[in-house]
């Protein structure tokens, strides 16, 4: 009898805690926001709270396919998503997807026209950019003498292997075929077939193919050259001043996430609002400078501090910009990649 | 004869790879470096932050919630299930045996895409409910297990002594079976308390709008965020765990 009691206690402490939090809620509108952590800053949701009387509540995914097989299983209620550029494709194939209406978005003007030439969605009809990064090389400036911008670097044998490329097939067979001046969304088996010796050839030189232990491996110095993406270096140059960040001058992958709205919003004037809140340019520098991504929002880019501006991982250079590519959903011929990524890694 | 060192070694062991992550975790928790690759100094940033990290709080309130209601539901359907499935044995029970096995072994990825595309059929709008009800299908099973395995070697006898003393049958279950039981039970519930507040893959699917649980906003956050504030939130939440497994011993202590 006892134990039961001393069990059901906590229980109840816990149910009564539970409901506590759970209290309070007003009628007022709320705007839900499926979207990665940490993908908008704070501050500026209380203030388009404040500004519009609305309740903003945001959930999470951490992947564009999981939340891909959510979304199209029928799972509704959200107002705003943000996918990756690929991923809105598909979704925009799928009919999941509603056309924006540009007379409430009326910031749509400050959208940078360099990075609209290489969009997927370049009229805007139903994906709005939201955040851009890209991948490139981040080194150590004391540890990498004679560092030439180019991906002819992951050729040199004298880094005693303490070097990393993406474990992520698309990014690594794309650095490849960028190297030998072909397009990272090629479907020629020709080209693909140079791609993977040159990426064979690397291999040699690698400690690894890797994800997310580079960030902090560069940061300690385990690693001195890094395959990795923009946002993420910008992060670790925080922690570690000798890190520098070049994008390849042969060109590089740029990738996107977008804001859309489901067909299934029920929130849709709301959903506007809050994109066209995003792109105005005071909240898309604060929000670029939050997060170490860039909000391709060319009005915003005079406001964002000046050490942010001259960071080649932020800004690519418009020469190197104009050779760099979205990579593509290829359908059919994705298992092209599969393959040539499956020999890659089968090579001693 | 010299005694073995070997028990002592293997505890030892099994110590250091127990805690010494999670001593990692608690030190880096206080570590000014953001990607933990080095000692960078002592900060309490990261506990600041997440103080302020209203999205964490919020997917905790709603992690406990859950955890609270599909525990409680599934503990009283699981311990009723073992009854039925222990007392009798027809071939309903057994197919009840069979159909209540087998959550046990699905693939969690199975169930929750199953779960997910059931809730849009029958237009149940995804929420908090809708999780509730997943967990408690899963962490039911696991209760009845547990349930089941304690009452392999019940006495019977007692439930006929009681009624035979004239206790009727409520007061038989209430003042007899319950606390011969408890330990199993409670167990059940610790197993379908741990289950629901670390699920990860069924939940995702079947959460709704707003509904966001720590587990899945945790995964989010290692692929895209500030992993230092899953430390610190980490620390939290064994601070808190340590000190109710204290508290629980000394109150048993004290009774004992």
């Amino acid at each position: 009898m006892t134990f039961t009691r001393r069990a059901i206690l906590p229980a109840l402490a816990l149910a009564a805690l539970a409901c506590a939090l759970a209290g309070c809620s007003k009628p007022q509108p709320v705007l839900h926001v499926y979207t990665w952590a940490d993908y908008i800053k704070p501050e500026l949701i209380k203030q388009f709270e404040a500004e519009t009387g609305a309740r903003v509540v945001i959930d999470t995914f951490d992947s564009n396919e999981a939340m891909y097989a959510k979304i199209k299983a029928g799972a509704a209620g959200y107002d705003v998503i943000t996918p990756s550029s690929y991923m809105v494709s598909i979704m925009n194939k799928e009919g999941l997807l509603q056309p924006l209406d540009h007379a409430r978005l009326p910031n749509l003007k400050n959208v940078d026209p360099e990075y609209l030439a290489i969009a997927l969605d370049p009229k805007l009809n139903h994906s709005v950019p939201y955040m851009l990064t890209n991948t490139g090389i981040a080194y150590l400036k004391s540890k990498v003498p004679d560092f030439e911008p180019s991906w002819a670097a992951f050729d040199r044998a004298d880094l005693g292997r303490r070097v990393t490329m993406l474990n992520d097939m698309r990014e690594t067979i794309g650095a490849a075929l960028k190297f030998l001046g072909y397009s990272l969304n090629t479907t020629n088996d020709q080209e693909l077939e140079q791609a993977r010796d040159v990426v064979i050839r690397w291999k040699k030189n690698l400690a690894k193919f890797e994800n997310e232990q580079y960030k902090s491996g560069l940061a300690s110095g385990e690693f001195v050259m890094v395959h990795g993406y923009s946002g993420d270096i910008v992060q670790v140059q925080g922690e570690n001043e000798d890190i520098a960040f070049a994008a390849p001058r042969e060109g590089t992958s740029v990738s996107c996430d977008d804001f859309v709205v489901p067909k299934s919003a029920k929130e849709v004037a709301l959903a506007h609002a809050f994109v066209n809140f995003l792109h105005d340019p005071k909240n898309a520098a604060a929000n670029s400078e939050f997060i170490g991504y860039l909000c391709p929002n060319s009005a915003s880019y005079p406001l964002l501090p000046e050490d942010f501006r001259s960071n080649p991982a932020v800004f690519l250079d418009p020469a190197v910009k104009a050779k760099s590519e979205v990579i593509l959903d290829l359908g059919d011929d994705n298992v092209k990649y599969t393959r040539t990524w499956d020999q890659i890694k089968a090579a001693d | 004869m010299t005694r073995s060192r070997v028990p002592l070694f293997t505890t030892v062991a099994v110590l250091v790879f127990f805690y010494l992550p999670v001593l990692v975790l608690v030190v880096n928790s206080f570590n000014a470096s953001r990607f933990s690759a080095g000692w960078e100094g002592f900060t309490l940033d990261w506990y600041r932050k997440l103080w302020d990290a209203r999205e964490i709080w919020h997917a905790l309130r709603n992690t406990l919630i859950v955890a609270t209601v599909a525990t409680t539901v599934s503990t009283v359907l699981g311990t009723t299930a073992a009854f039925a499935l222990h007392r009798y044995t027809d071939r309903l029970q057994q197919l009840h045996y069979l159909l209540i096995y087998t959550p046990l072994v699905i693939p969690e990825i199975l169930m929750g895409m199953s779960l997910l595309l059931f809730f849009v059929a029958i237009n149940f709008e995804l929420g908090l409910t809708t999780i509730i009800l997943s967990h408690v299908t899963f962490s039911m099973s696991y209760v009845t297990m547990t349930v089941l395995g304690r009452l392999q070697d019940f006495d019977w006898s007692l439930i006929e002594a009681a009624q035979d003393l004239g206790a009727d049958w409520w007061t038989t279950v209430r003042r007899v079976l319950l606390p011969l039981l408890a330990p199993g039970i409670a167990a059940g519930a610790l197993l379908a308390f741990t289950l629901s507040i670390d699920d990860f893959v069924i939940t995702f699917f079947v959460a709704g709008p707003g509904s966001t649980t720590l587990p899945v906003r945790i995964y989010s956050m290692i692929k895209h965020g500030q992993p230092p504030l899953i430390n610190a939130l980490s620390t939290l939440l064994l601070v808190v765990t340590f000190v109710t497994v204290w508290l629980s011993q000394r109150l048993m202590g004290d009774t004992r």
